[in-house]
């Protein structure tokens, strides 16, 4: 038996959450925007299932800035100190599931070839509990890579819009501690649209398309009206570059990491002058190969969920949908040309 | 220890800059909480400078330079002048403290006006205290 | 409107007047018209004119991947058309190389209409439409006058707030047509002028930089506001410097071409009473 609870309950949740000093980030109303943000109060946290916030939950794991050591000059010597990484306990409410799947998919870079331990205290110091979805946006595509409007991946409880409230269920053993594991939850979004691409980022043949055109017309065509600026990167719960940068004066500073988006035009200056991607359709294919064919043959996942945040954030309505549908037009193309062997 | 106001002047070095150097020749005594950047000209003086200023720590800054119709290059401080018109309406727009940003013109003969500039502009942002939210903005720690 | 464009297109580009044609796509209801770049006549249905045509197209006509097309038409509002006169001005277009398709606008909406000062496109090669009736002008104190008449504390609070949503994507900056640097002053390293990181301090000096760099130049196009991922009305800090240059010179960037940029230019006149 599980208890419906009220936005009122949740919200008292949350404040004895506050009160016991933890960080509870919810979707919050600031700017004529609804925003991921670290509540003040619980009366700012907003439920609401049809709803997606304009930014991402990464930057509570991976902040768009942080600082990774610093220095400071004393006398002659230089002393480098450590930044202690992240104590606190948090606990992400209300997370769109699109979000909440990304966090697995981030896990394996993070944790690739060097553990980023900034990364990993903060995932283990966080419980997720997701919002099951019921939106109806044409920016969606979640079921189209694997994901989809209830899905669990990444969450550690899970709340679903009933009548009267929300119930909610605890997925993992840290979720388990906020929500009983064994709650019996009326699923009403089973029943919500599926949403995905006239068809699916099917298995490999995204990928296998990506890998025999890496000169379609498709990169420059469709890609004129980017203008290169990172809203989609910064938005999208799955991209994750990053810039390391020394800041500071002779007498003290930091080395610090902050948020890249491998559209800005100097993203792969180097040191000699040259530049590897210098125009923008270069730019925005290398986005693409990397989402859908490089990052899955490495991690064999794909670095998106769907979640649309790229095409609703891009000034011009560009994102990763319009061009997915583009490939999916070619793939059909050659399919009716040739049709497959039965 | 009372507050010791932090003062950043940058200066041209046709006139203010001289005008300083005929206080010092003159032995005219001014606080030493001013630090003189030299710079050829006000029309060379970029607005960042003045936010940089600030993002280091300075309480009050004061750009200053020769007066109009003496330029060393002709007209360098009559397009300063124009950027600092503009440019007060941005910092107003912000909520800058905008009566901690001087400008003057101080010319190669007017050592005692330097004296008397530096003097009074030291002696205001002493009653103002430090320019802490800048500073809260910029991690500078006194 | 939509078909007399499209048949001024076809026709363009049948004649071979100009390479490319920059103009707005199709869209769903409540979503922004797209960009498109139509470069053969029978491409020409897929241009659409309605009042989701947010975009200022005048920011495509100094990206290298889009001057490489050739030549240009553009279509543009009466606003986005301001950016082309200061564009100009600033050499950084060939006019006569340039067909511009003036759009009579009935308005996007706020709050990109709120400071509408030209509706009917006035150097245009062409005018599509005529106007029925001007966007109404906002009635009562506007987010302006409300941010000035807080005490200078309250809008350093203000400020402080709005500009920790900042992520540094610089979509405020792509998007604007006047932004036309090929390098930008953050992406200086060799010293780091402006810090590149989203912390209090960072974020600060960009926004100070953006507005300054655009001073007595901004168009009031509302690009900015609209872009910013995190809804920050970056386009006060805009909108004042404008107040201020026609109060002090009375110049409105992109209304005349023969007008003198504030800058480029100074007045024996010009005030000094905040100088001592």
């Amino acid at each position: 038996m599980s208890t419906v609870l009220s936005v009122a309950d949740l919200r008292g949740r949350i404040a004895g959450w506050i009160g016991e000093g933890k960080v509870v980030v919810a979707p919050v109303e600031v700017g004529g925007r609804l925003l991921y943000q670290a509540l003040s109060a619980a009366s700012q946290a907003v439920f609401d299932a049809r709803r997606r916030p304009a930014n991402s939950i990464k930057e509570f794991f991976f902040p768009r800035h942080e600082p990774i050591f610093r220095y400071r000059l004393e006398g002659k010597e230089i002393v480098l100190s450590d930044v202690a990484p992240e104590e606190r306990e948090q606990i992400v409410i209300a997370a769109k599931p699109c979000d909440a799947a990304a966090l697995p998919i981030l896990d394996h870079v993070f944790n690739w070839d060097f553990e980023d331990s900034f990364y990993t205290a903060r995932r283990a110091r966080t419980t997720v509990i997701s919002l099951a979805c019921a939106m109806e946006d044409d920016a969606c595509f979640c079921t189209s890579v694997g994901s989809g409007p209830a899905d669990e991946a990444g969450s550690d409880a899970v709340l679903y819009e009933v009548e009267g409230g929300f119930e909610g269920r605890g997925i993992t053993e840290k979720g388990g501690g906020l929500f009983d594991r064994t709650a019996t939850v009326r699923e009403r979004c089973e029943d919500a649209t599926v949403r995905s691409l006239t068809v699916a980022v099917r298995k490999g043949e995204i990928a296998k398309y990506l890998e025999g055109n890496f000169e379609s017309p498709i990169w420059k065509d469709l890609t004129l009206a980017c203008l290169g600026c990172g809203a989609c990167a910064y938005t999208c719960p799955t991209c994750h570059c990053f810039d390391i940068v020394d800041e500071g004066n002779a007498a003290g500073g930091a080395r610090v990491k902050n948020w890249d988006s491998c559209q800005f035009p100097f993203f792969t200056l180097h040191a000699s002058g040259h530049n590897p991607r210098s125009a923008q359709p270069q730019r925005q294919r290398q986005r693409l190969f990397h989402k859908f064919l490089i990052y899955p043959q490495k991690f064999n996942a794909i670095l998106c969920t769907g979640c649309g945040n790229c095409e609703r954030n891009c000034p011009v309505g560009l994102g990763v949908r319009k061009v997915l549908e583009a490939i999916d037009g070619e793939l059909r193309r050659v399919d009716e040309k040739e049709p497959v062997q039965a | 220890m009372s507050f010791e106001p932090k003062i950043i002047a940058y200066v041209c070095n046709w006139c203010t800059y001289l005008g300083a150097d005929l206080a010092g020749t003159n032995r005219l005594e001014y606080p030493p909480n001013v630090r003189i950047l030299r710079l050829p000209c006000t029309g060379r003086i970029d607005f960042n400078l003045i936010v940089k200023a600030f993002e280091m720590g300075a309480d009050a800054v004061l750009v200053s330079g020769c007066h109009p119709g003496d330029c060393h290059y002709t007209a360098g401080n009559y397009h300063a002048r124009r950027r600092w018109i503009l440019f007060r309406r941005l910092l107003e727009t912000l909520g800058v403290e905008t009566e901690r940003v001087h400008f003057t013109w101080i010319s190669a003969a007017e050592g005692k006006k330097f004296q008397q500039v530096i003097g009074e502009i030291t002696e205001k942002t002493r009653a103002m205290g430090p320019y802490a939210a800048y500073q809260v903005l910029s991690g500078v720690s006194k | 409107m939509t078909e007399r464009l499209r048949q001024t297109v076809r026709r363009l580009l049948a004649e071979d007047k100009v390479k490319v044609v920059i103009g707005y796509g199709a869209s769903k209801a409540g979503t922004p018209a797209p960009p498109i770049f139509v470069t053969r006549p029978e491409d020409a249905d897929k241009l659409e004119w309605n009042d989701r045509c947010f975009a200022n197209l005048s920011v495509y006509l100094t990206r290298k991947e889009v001057k490489a097309l050739g030549k240009a038409a553009v279509v543009v509002k009466g606003c986005d058309e301001r950016a082309l006169v200061v564009l100009e001005k600033e050499s950084q277009i060939d006019r006569s190389a340039l067909f511009v398709i003036g759009m009579a606008c009935d308005g996007v909406g706020a709050p990109k209409c709120a400071h509408c000062q030209v509706h009917v496109p006035r150097f245009a090669d062409e005018v599509i439409g005529t106007q029925a009736e001007p966007p109404a002008p906002p009635n009562g104190p506007n987010g302006l006058d409300r941010l000035m008449a807080k005490s200078p504390a309250e809008r350093w609070a203000f400020w402080t707030a709005e500009f920790s949503r900042c992520v540094k994507c610089y979509a405020c900056r792509q998007v604007c047509p006047l932004c036309y640097c090929e390098r930008c002053i953050t992406d200086k390293n060799r010293p780091v002028v402006i810090d590149t990181s989203a912390t209090p301090k960072g974020n600060f000096a960009w926004h100070i930089t953006r507005a300054f760099h655009l001073a007595a130049r901004c168009i009031g196009c509302g690009e900015c506001t609209r872009a910013c991922p995190a809804g920050i009305p970056l386009g006060l800090l805009n909108q004042s410097l404008a107040q201020a240059t026609v109060e002090n010179f009375g110049y409105r960037p992109g209304m005349d071409l023969a007008a003198e940029p504030v800058f480029g230019a100074w007045s024996p006149k010009d005030k000094e009473d905040f100088i001592g």
